[in-house]
């Protein structure tokens, strides 16, 4: 029983992740109603954009962080200008839009292939140079601390974001009605662009946690997607705190799953439990 | 004085036409890009520095180059591109995976296939072959080792590929025979990243030594993973330390890996990269010149088949290859010598026990 303290921290760790990644697509998914799966990239764009303002052109780690963000937002902001936008105006199918965001997660991870190769990067690659800290029995990083801390933040400020501020509302009304909110004065467009920014921008953070946590590669983000969207569709797609709770969940099963059988059924673990949720709670935890 | 002319010029043009016209064309898959493009480039610079340094010979040898990214999809394209659009005579694979794949092919197109493989499996069938150091031969040296240091409790971390569970197959047979016991054995797939847990499950096992059984980036991450778990238990590896390009996270441990090269082609090899040989770049020049001793020990009036160079390279005995002398077995095996290594100052180096 002395490993469980470790996996509990472990499955938080996880959890974190995959929260962050749901928490952005949740927020994408609730205005547009589509499975964006260019969603994923951002994580490697924002993880390489720090990887190449902070290690090839040298600039401030923090400022380099400030810029992988906004980076990924604005791609994700510019996919909707330019590409489901469009399509939205000429009233395409949420299949069309899924679609086409197949297309651009394929075209945007070649573009950093060809950028910076298919290797995998690490942003430090010195061991022992991370402060270890024991809680609760387990031993977790300076790096995983701050993965936690930043996904309770983030959640706490998209909570905020969403039932405190006239954006919110704006966000909330897209969400349950696109037609009528529009009907009634929103600029449904020009919201949707911001919440493709804030949702990219945190699918962008989240790479780039990883990218200290682990390392970085061009095709990182469709792994991370996978479990962003196993986690919404747990806790519920849409739903900001379902994709949290189903991430939690998600990490714990996984985490715990592999405690008495082989760590190379920790995937098979995760769609074990998709499959489960869509057979029985196909809505997920939170959508009634 | 014009029929000597015509003579004389009908006899230059049919020796030169048998010397420079009649050409062996050599496929080589290897990882170009991807995580692992540095052994693929240390294969491709180790077969044109054969090539180069090739004398006289009877055929002139082409080398053709595609990368598979060590990803058995690609390889397969690879392979089928090499032989029904190249028309090679022979391919050159890199990894137990992608020489499952080109084994049954090249069988099927009756191509000679050498596989830079762990896999014995590779070899299976008339035309093709490994060089490599199989497993037996790397485990019997591990094992002599671990006895050596006392080591009774062993911890794997092994990737789920067929390269380590050849490795593992055979250890796990030989440990048999001793006291030694494995202690944990954590399996994971390719491409995972998040092996907290599975330390977690080996951190309490008693492990007097892990070994890692996995290739590049999962080796660094698992490394650097295993440290961060607190954990300083030494760490060892059969040759996964050299399937990365970090080989400085290993600093000071020591592991086994296949057959280590002369000086004399780590000199050349390092005067024409600016690199150490990488893993599997000795094999890869010896493969080059097997290919052509077979081909060139052929006697007969034609160019021979594939199926004839495959005859020819099943009768090798004692070739002085780069890897040591070098016989083919009745399996089809290049056999060489295992080395114990270590990495000291960020380098991989031969141990002298």
């Amino acid at each position: 029983m002395e490993i469980v303290p470790q996996l509990i921290l472990n499955s938080i760790i996880a959890g974190s992740i995959y929260a962050l990644i749901a928490l952005g697509f949740n927020f994408i998914y609730g205005a547009t109603k589509f499975f964006n799966l260019a969603h994923g990239v951002m994580a490697a764009i924002g993880g390489y954009a720090v990887f190449y303002f902070a290690k090839t052109l040298g600039l401030n780690l923090y400022f380099a962080v400030i810029l992988g963000v906004a980076l990924a937002g604005i791609v994700g902001y510019g996919l909707d200008k330019f590409i489901y936008l469009p399509l939205r105006k000429r009233k395409a199918s949420n299949m069309v839009l899924l679609v086409a965001s197949l297309g651009a997660m394929t075209a945007l991870q070649a573009v950093i292939a060809i950028l910076f190769t298919s290797r995998f990067k690490t942003f430090s690659q010195n061991i022992g140079t991370q402060k270890l800290f024991e809680v609760l029995g387990g031993v977790i990083t300076q790096t995983q601390l701050i993965i936690i801390l930043v996904t309770a933040l983030i959640l706490a400020g998209l909570v905020f974001l969403l039932y405190k501020t006239q954006f919110g509302k704006a966000v909330r009304a897209i969400s349950d009605d696109e037609e009528v909110a529009r009907i009634v004065g929103i600029n449904t467009n020009k919201i949707i662009g911001y919440v493709f920014f804030i949702g990219s921008a945190l699918a962008g953070l989240a790479g780039i946690l990883v990218g200290f946590d682990t390392g970085i590669e061009p095709t990182m983000g469709l792994g991370l997607l996978l479990k962003g969207v196993i986690a919404s569709v747990i806790g519920g797609v849409g739903n900001i705190y379902g994709g949290v709770l189903g991430a939690f969940l998600l990490g714990f099963v996984e985490n715990f799953g592999i405690w008495k059988i082989s760590g190379e059924w920790k995937d098979a673990i995760a769609f074990t439990l998709l499959i489960v949720f869509l057979i029985f709670r196909p809505r997920g935890i939170m959508n009634k | 004085m014009v029929i000597a002319v015509v003579i004389i010029g009908y006899f230059v043009s049919q020796n030169s036409s048998k010397v420079s016209t009649e050409q062996i064309k050599i496929g080589v898959v290897a990882p170009m890009s991807g995580n692992l493009a540095f052994l693929g480039e240390g294969i491709r610079d180790a077969m044109l520095l054969a090539q180069q340094d090739l004398g006289n010979t009877q055929y002139t040898y082409e080398l053709i180059f595609e990368d598979d990214q060590l990803d058995s999809k690609i390889t397969a394209s690879a392979v089928n591109k090499l032989i029904g659009v190249n028309k090679v005579d022979a391919i050159v694979s890199f990894g137990s995976g992608p020489g499952n794949v080109v084994a049954p092919i090249a069988e099927q197109n009756n191509v000679v296939h050498l596989g830079i493989a762990t896999d014995p499996n590779v070899a299976k069938g008339e035309v093709n072959f490994i060089h490599w150091t199989p497993p037996a031969e790397e485990n019997k040296v591990f094992v002599e080792e671990l006895q050596r240091r006392g080591i009774k409790k062993l911890g794997v971390f092994e990737s789920n590929q067929q390269g380590a569970a050849a490795v593992m197959a055979d250890l796990k047979e030989k440990l048999k025979e001793t006291d030694i016991e494995i202690v944990t054995d954590q399996v994971f797939n390719v491409g995972e990243k998040d092996f907290r847990s599975i330390i977690s499950k080996a951190k309490n096992s008693g492990a007097e030594i892990y070994l890692l059984l996995a290739f590049s980036p999962e080796v660094e991450v698992l490394g650097k993973q295993i440290k961060e778990a607190g954990i300083n238990t030494p760490l060892t590896s059969i040759e996964a330390f050299e399937l990365s390009e970090q080989v400085d996270l290993f600093e000071g441990e020591w592991y086994v890996n296949a057959a280590s090269p002369t000086g004399d082609f780590a000199t050349k090899f390092e005067a024409k990269t600016n690199k150490n040989p990488t893993l599997g770049a000795a094999n890869a020049y010896d493969i080059f010149n097997l290919i052509v001793a077979a081909t060139e020990g052929f006697k007969g009036s034609t160019k021979p088949t594939p199926n004839q160079i495959a005859n020819e390279l099943t009768t090798i005995k004692d070739f002085n290859g780069v890897l040591g002398n070098l016989s083919v077995d009745e399996d089809g095996i290049v056999m060489s010598k295992a080395a114990i290594r270590m990495i000291k100052d960020g380098k991989p180096v031969d141990v002298d026990n």
